[in-house]
C-alpha cells in the first residue's frame, strides 16, 4: 500500500519542480479558439486503484505457534494446538451466531426504508424533497453497520445510485459535493467515462450537472443520499445541501435519508425554517441497542450451543458497563470475544471445554501436569470435601494421589456436564415463559448461574402470584409452561424436551386438566371459583347498631370446588418449587473449564483510567521506577524525574503559578545540601520538566500575569 | 417602416394576469422594460420578499415574449414581431456553489440560450465573463441584418444569496450591458441595498407581499382535495368561508406569506371537513362547523411546518388526527433521557450547569465544606433589598449558554455523580435486590473520574452536537482540560434528564 502511494506521489513530479524560475513561452492564439490556460497537473485514478489495493490486503494467516505454551512452558505442542483449534472453532461459531443476530436486527428497518424509498407516492409530493428520518438512538457506533446494510440493500432494490455521506468525510460544501458525485457516478460497475462536459463546456467537479447527466444517461428513477450521522454535520452545511438538492429536485430525483441519533424534534430545531420547508418524510425507528444486546445474549451466551458460559459476576459487570457508560453492541461483542480469548489463551484446562466430538480425544491428551492443575481447582477441593463428608475414605485419597482416578472423575464430570447445563437452561426458559418475562432474561440467567434461584425474589414473586390467580389465569399460566417444554426455544437453540421430562410435564398437564374441569363445572353451576388469595383473606363486616359501629370478622365459606382448586394450587406450587430448585453450577466439578467468571482484566482492558494512571505515576514515581521517595516524610526527592518533582509542587500551587517560586523550590529539591551543585544543569532539568508538563496538557501560558503559568488540570477530576 | 416603440401584446399580458392575479402592475412594468420594441433597459432589478411571485412571473413572461410563433396569429400591431428575437437565460444562484461556478453557469446558460454550437471554453474570473459572452453575442447578432432586433435577457435569480461572491461582481455585471450590446440583465433579489450596482437610474420593480384581500382571493380560487360529498358548489362555498377563518385565527400574525398560508389551509382542510364527511354536521350553518372545529384554530403547531409525516394510516384509522393530538398532548419525557447511558446523562447535566452557572457560584453550589448553602431558596425579607441595583442584571437563562473549560465541567460532574450515586443507592434499597452488587464491590465504588469511558462519553456528546466545541477545530486537543465547550440543549430537556437520574436541576442552578 505505502509503496503504491509512493508511486502515485512521484507520478506528478516533473522537471519543472526543480527549476528556480518558470519561463513563460506565449503561444499563438487563434481568434476563435478559447484562451486555455495550461492543463493542471493532477492525480488520476487514485481512487479506484487504492480500493483494489485494499481489497488485496493479505488476510492474517493463522500462525501455528500463535499461542504461548502454558504451565511454565511444559505444555505439549499438541495441547497448544488443540487449544488454538478449539478457540477458533468456538469463537467462529459464536461469532456467526452474533452476526446473524446483527443482520436480522436491522431487517425490519431495512425493509421499511426500502419501501419508503421505492414508494410511488414520493413522487406525488412534488413541492418537497422526500426524506426518511432513521432514528438510531445515541449509539453512534451501530450507525455504521446499519448504513452499510442499508446501502447494499438499497443498491440492489432501488433503481439508481445510493450514496452514504459521513460528517467526517468532508467539511465544506464543495468537498462533499465532489465526494457525492464521485460516489454516485462510480456505482453500478460501469466503467465508461462519466460525462464531465456539457455543450463543449467542462464542468466543475462540484457541479451537480454531472450527476444529472449520469442519471439521465442511465435513466435512473431515484438518487438516494443518506446522511449517516446528521448531527455530526455542520448545521449550515446541511442546510445548504438541503436547499441545493431542493433546487435541483425537478431534474434529479433525490431521496434523502437522515440517520438521527437524538430525536427528530431536536434535528428540526437545528435546521432553518427555509430548509425544513424543503423536506418532508417519515420517521423510522431502529431497534434499540439494549434490545439487540439481549438478543445477542440469548444467542451467544444463553444458547445451548455455546461452549463457554459467562458467569454472573462477569455478566453483571458487562451490563453495568453498558448501562452507565457506553451503550454499544460492538463493545459488548468485543468483551465476549475477549472472554473467549482469555479462556483459551490462559487456561490450560480449556482443552476440556469442548466435548461436542466426544471427550475421549481431549482426555487422551491430558498430561501429568494437567492433573496437577486439576488438583489446584477450587471445584476439585469441593469434590474431595464432599466425598469426605459423604463418608468415603479411600476415594479422596486416591483422587489426591492417582491420576487415573482423577481421570475417571473427569470423565464422569464431563459426561454429566452437558446434562447439567441443559437442565439449567431449560429451567431458565420455562421460568421466563411462565413469568412472561420480556426483558431478555439476563437477570434470571445470572441468578440461576449463581445457584440462587430457589431463594431468589423472582421465584418468590412467581409463587405468590400463582396463589392470587383466578382459574382462567392459571390455565393460561400452566399452558405457557407446557408449550415452553413442548416447543423449546429457537432463540436459545433449545428443542422441545417433552419426552425427557415426562413426569413433570404430565403432572402439569394433569393439574391443568383438573382446573379446566373445575372451571367448566363451575360455569355449569353458575358459580364462581374465587382465587385462593380472596378466599383466605378474612372479610370485615361492619354493622351499625344503636349508633355504634361493630366490626366482626367473618371467614368466608369455601365451596367444594374451591377447596379442590386450592389444593391444586398447593400442588402446583410445590411442584414448581421443586422444579426450580437447581444445583449451583459453581459447585460442579470442573466448572472452571466452561464457566468464565473472572472480571479482573476485563475492567482494565475495557474501562481503562489513563488520566488516573498518569496522575498516580507522577505523584509517586517510586512505586513504578527505580527512585527514592523523600526521606523525611512526604514530598519529592532529587532522584525522581524532574516532571514528577514539578508535578508535586504544581499540585500545591494555586491556579496561577509563579515561575520564579517554582524554580527556586525545584532547585532546592534537586540541589539538596550540595553547595557545588551546577545550577545550569538544574535549569535544564527544570525546563525539561516544564515541557513535559505542558505536553501532558497540565499548564498553559497565561495572559493574566507575566512570568506565570496557568494551571489547567486538577488532580482526581 | 415599423414603429420604433410598441407595447407588448395585450393578449400575453391578459393571460399572465389571469395566471398571476393581483400582479397586473408588475407584469406590465416588466413587460415594457423587457420587450424589444418597448423600453429595453440594460439592468432591471426585481425585489420583494419570499413568495411574492418574482421568479415565476419573470419566467412566464420571458417564455411568452421569446415564443414568437405564438404571437403570429394575434398580433395587434404590424406583423414585424416575428423578426424580433428575444432569448433568455436564467441562472439560479442557489445552484451555484462558488463565484466561479456562477460564471461558468452563466456562460453555459448563455450558450444554450443562443444555441451556440462552438467551443465555450472556461470562465475562471470576472474579467473573462464579458469576453466570453461578448464573443458569443457578437456571432449571434452578426447573423441578423438588423442587430437591434435581437436581445438576450440574462436573469440572475437570487443573486444576493450567492456564495463566495467576489466584491466586484455587482458593479461588473452592472456595466456588462455597456460593453455588450443587446443584453439585458435582470436581478431578482429580496431587498436591494441602495445603489448596489453603482449605476444611476436602474429601474427597480417592487413586488410587495400580498395583502389580505389579495391572499384570500387567490387561495379561495383553489379547489381543495377531498371535496364534500354534497357536491362541488358546496365545497367551494365552505372553502371560501374557511380560508378567511384560517387567516384571521392563525395567519394574521405569523406566516403571512401566500405559500405557507396555502399549505396551512390545505393541511387543515381534511380535518375541518371530517365532521361533515362523518355526517355529524352539515355544510350550511358554517358557524356551527367552526365551533365544532374550534381546537383546530387554536393550535399553533401548524404554523411550524413539520418535517415528519404522520405514521402511515395502517396503524390507526384516525391517522389524520394523530398529528394534531400528539402536538397537543405536549412534550413527553425526552427520548434522550431513556437512551443515553447513566454517566453520559450526568455529563450533559454537568455541561448545562457549567454553561449556565457563573463560575464564581461554583463554590457555593458544589463545595463539600458548606452544607447548608446548597438548597438556596429565594425568600428573604422585605428589608433585605432596599434599592434596585444600578445596572440591571439579565438572567443567565436568557443570555444563552456560555462557554466553559472542560476541567470545570468534569469537576461539576464529579460532584453531581456523588449526589446521583447516593440517590441510586436509595432507590436500590427500596427496589429490593433488583440490582446486584459486585462481589468485591469494585464496580460499585462508583468513581468514574479519570476513566477513558468518561472521555468517550464527552466525545459522543460532542459528535451528537449536544456539546459544542468552541474556538477553531484545529487548535489543541479535543479532550484537553482547557478546551472550551458550550452546551446545546435547552432547559426542558435537561430537567427531564435530571429527573431520570435523580438529580433535581433546580437545586444547582444559580438564578
Amino acid at each position: 500500500m505505502s509503496e503504491h502511494e509512493e508511486d502515485v506521489s512521484h507520478a506528478g513530479l516533473d522537471s519543472i519542480d526543480h527549476q528556480p524560475a518558470f519561463i513563460y513561452t506565449p503561444r499563438h492564439n487563434h481568434n476563435d479558439a478559447p484562451i486555455e490556460p495550461p492543463a493542471k497537473r493532477r492525480k488520476i485514478g487514485t481512487g479506484r486503484r487504492t480500493t483494489s489495493a485494499s481489497k488485496s490486503w493479505p488476510t492474517l494467516q493463522p500462525n501455528p505457534t500463535n499461542f504461548e505454551p502454558l504451565l511454565r512452558g511444559v505444555e505439549s505442542e499438541d495441547c497448544i494446538m488443540l487449544r488454538q483449534e478449539l478457540f477458533q472453532k468456538c469463537w467462529s461459531e459464536t461469532d456467526s451466531r452474533i452476526q446473524s443476530v446483527l443482520e436480522e436486527a436491522n431487517d425490519d428497518t431495512l425493509a421499511e426504508v426500502t419501501n419508503l424509498v421505492n414508494a410511488p407516492e414520493n413522487l406525488e409530493i412534488s413541492d418537497r424533497l422526500p426524506a426518511s428520518f432513521i432514528v438510531t438512538g445515541p449509539n453512534i457506533a451501530s450507525q455504521g453497520l446499519l448504513f452499510k446494510q442499508l446501502s447494499t440493500r438499497l443498491r440492489v432494490e432501488v433503481d439508481g445510485p445510493v450514496v452514504v455521506l459521513r460528517s467526517g468525510d468532508a467539511s465544506n460544501l464543495k468537498a462533499i459535493l465532489k465526494q457525492l458525485i464521485r460516489a454516485a457516478t462510480n456505482q453500478g460497475g460501469h466503467d465508461e467515462e462519466v460525462l464531465h462536459e456539457q455543450d463543449g463546456r467542462k464542468l466543475l467537479y462540484y457541479d451537480l450537472e454531472i450527476l444529472r447527466g449520469y442519471v439521465r444517461a442511465h435513466s435512473h428513477k431515484k438518487v438516494v443520499i443518506a446522511f449517516q450521522d446528521s448531527e455530526g454535520f455542520e448545521t449550515s452545511l446541511l442546510v445548504e445541501l438541503i436547499t441545493l438538492f431542493n433546487s435541483w429536485k425537478d431534474r434529479i430525483p433525490f431521496v434523502l435519508l437522515f440517520g438521527i441519533a437524538t430525536s427528530v424534534e431536536l434535528f428540526q430545531e437545528r435546521l432553518t425554517q427555509s430548509a425544513s420547508r424543503c423536506i418532508y418524510g417519515t420517521q423510522v425507528d431502529v431497534e434499540q441497542s439494549s434490545v439487540i444486546i439481549e438478543k445477542i445474549f440469548q444467542k451467544a451466551v444463553a444458547s445451548s450451543g455455546a461452549t463457554l458460559r459467562l458467569g454472573p459476576t462477569l455478566l453483571s459487570t458487562l451490563i453495568e458497563q453498558q448501562q452507565s457508560y457506553v451503550q454499544s453492541v460492538q463493545s459488548f461483542i468485543a468483551t465476549i470475544k475477549y472472554t473467549y480469548m482469555c479462556h483459551f489463551y490462559g487456561n490450560a484446562l480449556s482443552v476440556l471445554s469442548d466435548t461436542s466430538q466426544g471427550f475421549a480425544k481431549s482426555v487422551k491428551r491430558l498430561q501429568p501436569f494437567h492433573f496437577e492443575t486439576i488438583r489446584m481447582l477450587p471445584s476439585f477441593q469441593k469434590l474431595v470435601e464432599s466425598k469426605v463428608e459423604g463418608g468415603e475414605r479411600i476415594r479422596p485419597r486416591e483422587l489426591l494421589e492417582e491420576d487415573a482416578v482423577v481421570l475417571e472423575e473427569v470423565e464422569i464430570a464431563l459426561e454429566s456436564k452437558e446434562k447439567d447445563i441443559l437442565r439449567l437452561l431449560r429451567a431458565l426458559h420455562v421460568f421466563r415463559q411462565a413469568t412472561n418475562d420480556a426483558d431478555g432474561g439476563i437477570e434470571p440467567y445470572m441468578t440461576i448461574f449463581e445457584g440462587g434461584l430457589q431463594e431468589s425474589d423472582y421465584l418468590n414473586r412467581m409463587l405468590t402470584s400463582i396463589k392470587g390467580m383466578a382459574p382462567n389465569e392459571l390455565i393460561a399460566f400452566t399452558g405457557r409452561i407446557i408449550t415452553a417444554i413442548e416447543d423449546g426455544s429457537p432463540a436459545m437453540e433449545l428443542e422441545g424436551w417433552a419426552d425427557e421430562d415426562q413426569i413433570f410435564l404430565s403432572t402439569i398437564q394433569d393439574i391443568k386438566a383438573k382446573i379446566v374441569a373445575l372451571q367448566e363445572q363451575a360455569e355449569g353451576n353458575g358459580t364462581l371459583i374465587r382465587s385462593s388469595e380472596v378466599i383466605n383473606s378474612k372479610s370485615m363486616r361492619t354493622t351499625v347498631i344503636a349508633q355504634r359501629v361493630e366490626m366482626a370478622r367473618q371467614k368466608s365459606s369455601l365451596s367444594e370446588a374451591e377447596r379442590d382448586f386450592i389444593s391444586l394450587i398447593e400442588k402446583l406450587t410445590t411442584l414448581l418449587y421443586a422444579y426450580f430448585t437447581l444445583g449451583n453450577p459453581q459447585d460442579l466439578f470442573l466448572h472452571e473449564t466452561w464457566l468464565c467468571d473472572s472480571t479482573d482484566s476485563i475492567l482494565e482492558v475495557f474501562a481503562p483510567k489513563p488520566r488516573t494512571a498518569i496522575e498516580e505515576a507522577l505523584l509517586a514515581p517510586n512505586a513504578f521506577i527505580n527512585c527514592e521517595a523523600a526521606t523525611d516524610g512526604d514530598g519529592p526527592s532529587a532522584t525522581q524525574p524532574p516532571v514528577a518533582i514539578l508535578y508535586q509542587r504544581y499540585l500545591e500551587a494555586g491556579s496561577l503559578i509563579n515561575m520564579a517560586d517554582m524554580w527556586s523550590s525545584f532547585l532546592e529539591i534537586v540541589a539538596g545540601d550540595d553547595p557545588e551543585y551546577n545550577e545550569r544543569e538544574g535549569l535544564m532539568l527544570f525546563y525539561r520538566g516544564l515541557a513535559d508538563l505542558k505536553l501532558l496538557g497540565m499548564v498553559k501560558q497565561s495572559k493574566k500575569k507575566t512570568d506565570h503559568l496557568a494551571k489547567v488540570s486538577w488532580r482526581g477530576i | 417602416m415599423a414603429s420604433l416603440f410598441s407595447l407588448p401584446n395585450e393578449v400575453i399580458l391578459s393571460t399572465l394576469n389571469t395566471q398571476f392575479p393581483c400582479r397586473n402592475h408588475q407584469i406590465r412594468a416588466l413587460a415594457t422594460l423587457l420587450a424589444i420594441r418597448g423600453a429595453p433597459s440594460r439592468n432591471i432589478v426585481l425585489h420583494g420578499l419570499y413568495s411574492t411571485g418574482k421568479t415565476a412571473i419573470t419566467k412566464a413572461l420571458l417564455e411568452k415574449l421569446s415564443n414568437t410563433h405564438a404571437q403570429n396569429g394575434v398580433t395587434n400591431g404590424e406583423s414585424h414581431d416575428e423578426e424580433d428575437q428575444l432569448r433568455y437565460a436564467i441562472v439560479k444562484s442557489a445552484e451555484c456553489i462558488s463565484g466561479r461556478h456562477l460564471l461558468e453557469q452563466t456562460i453555459g446558460a448563455v450558450a444554450q440560450a443562443i444555441s451556440w454550437d462552438g467551443d465555450i471554453g472556461r470562465c475562471e474570473n470576472l474579467a473573462q465573463l464579458p469576453v466570453s459572452i461578448g464573443r458569443m453575442m457578437e456571432k449571434w447578432i452578426k447573423g441578423e441584418e438588423q442587430p437591434s432586433k435581437r436581445r438576450l435577457v440574462l436573469v440572475f435569480d437570487g443573486i444576493d444569496q450567492q456564495r463566495e461572491t467576489p466584491g466586484t461582481l455587482f458593479p461588473a455585471l452592472g456595466r456588462l450591458g455597456e460593453i455588450i450590446p443587446n443584453l439585458t440583465i435582470l436581478y431578482i433579489i429580496t431587498s436591494p441595498r441602495p445603489n448596489f450596482l453603482h449605476l444611476p437610474g436602474v429601474p427597480h420593480i417592487h413586488f410587495p407581499t400580498y395583502t389580505k384581500p389579495e391572499i384570500l382571493s387567490i387561495v379561495s380560487s383553489l379547489t381543495p382535495t377531498p371535496s364534500l360529498p354534497s357536491g362541488e358548489p358546496d365545497t367551494h362555498a365552505v372553502w371560501q368561508r374557511f380560508c378567511p377563518a384560517v387567516y384571521d385565527s392563525l395567519s394574521k400574525h405569523s406566516g403571512r406569506d401566500i405559500l405557507s398560508f396555502r399549505t396551512m389551509c390545505l393541511t387543515l382542510w381534511p380535518q375541518f371537513i371530517a365532521p361533515i364527511i362523518a355526517g355529524t354536521y352539515y355544510p350550511t350553518p358554517f358557524s356551527r362547523l367552526l365551533v365544532a372545529n374550534k381546537a383546530l384554530f387554536q393550535n399553533n403547531s401548524v404554523l411550524v411546518p413539520s418535517i415528519v409525516a404522520p405514521k402511515p394510516p395502517s396503524t390507526t384509522k384516525t391517522s389524520t388526527n394523530t398529528n394534531i393530538t400528539k402536538a397537543m398532548t405536549g412534550p413527553k419525557l425526552p427520548a434522550l433521557a431513556t437512551q443515553l447511558p447513566f454517566h453520559t446523562r450526568l455529563l450533559l447535566l454537568a455541561a448545562y450547569l457549567a454553561s449556565f452557572n457563573p463560575p464564581r457560584t461554583d463554590i457555593l453550589y458544589f463545595m463539600k465544606s458548606a452544607t447548608s448553602r446548597r438548597r438556596k431558596r429565594g425568600g428573604g425579607t422585605a428589608l433585605t433589598k432596599t434599592s434596585a441595583p444600578k445596572n440591571r442584571k439579565i438572567s443567565r437563562k436568557l443570555l444563552g449558554a456560555q462557554a466553559f473549560v472542560l476541567e470545570r465541567m468534569l469537576a461539576i460532574f464529579r460532584c453531581l455523580n456523588a449526589d446521583a450515586a447516593s440517590h441510586k443507592r436509595y432507590a436500590q434499597g427500596r427496589g429490593g435486590e433488583n440490582r446486584r452488587v459486585g462481589k468485591d464491590g469494585k464496580w460499585e465504588s462508583e468513581d468514574p473520574s479519570g476513566s477513558a469511558d468518561i472521555y468517550t462519553a464527552i466525545a459522543t456528546l460532542t459528535s451528537l452536537r449536544l456539546l459544542i466545541r468552541m474556538g477553531s477545530v484545529s487548535t489543541g486537543d479535543v479532550l484537553e482540560g482547557s478546551a472550551k465547550y458550550k452546551v446545546a440543549v435547552g432547559w426542558e430537556v435537561v430537567r427531564g434528564i435530571g429527573r431520570s437520574v435523580g438529580v433535581e436541576m433546580e437545586d444547582y442552578l444559580a438564578e
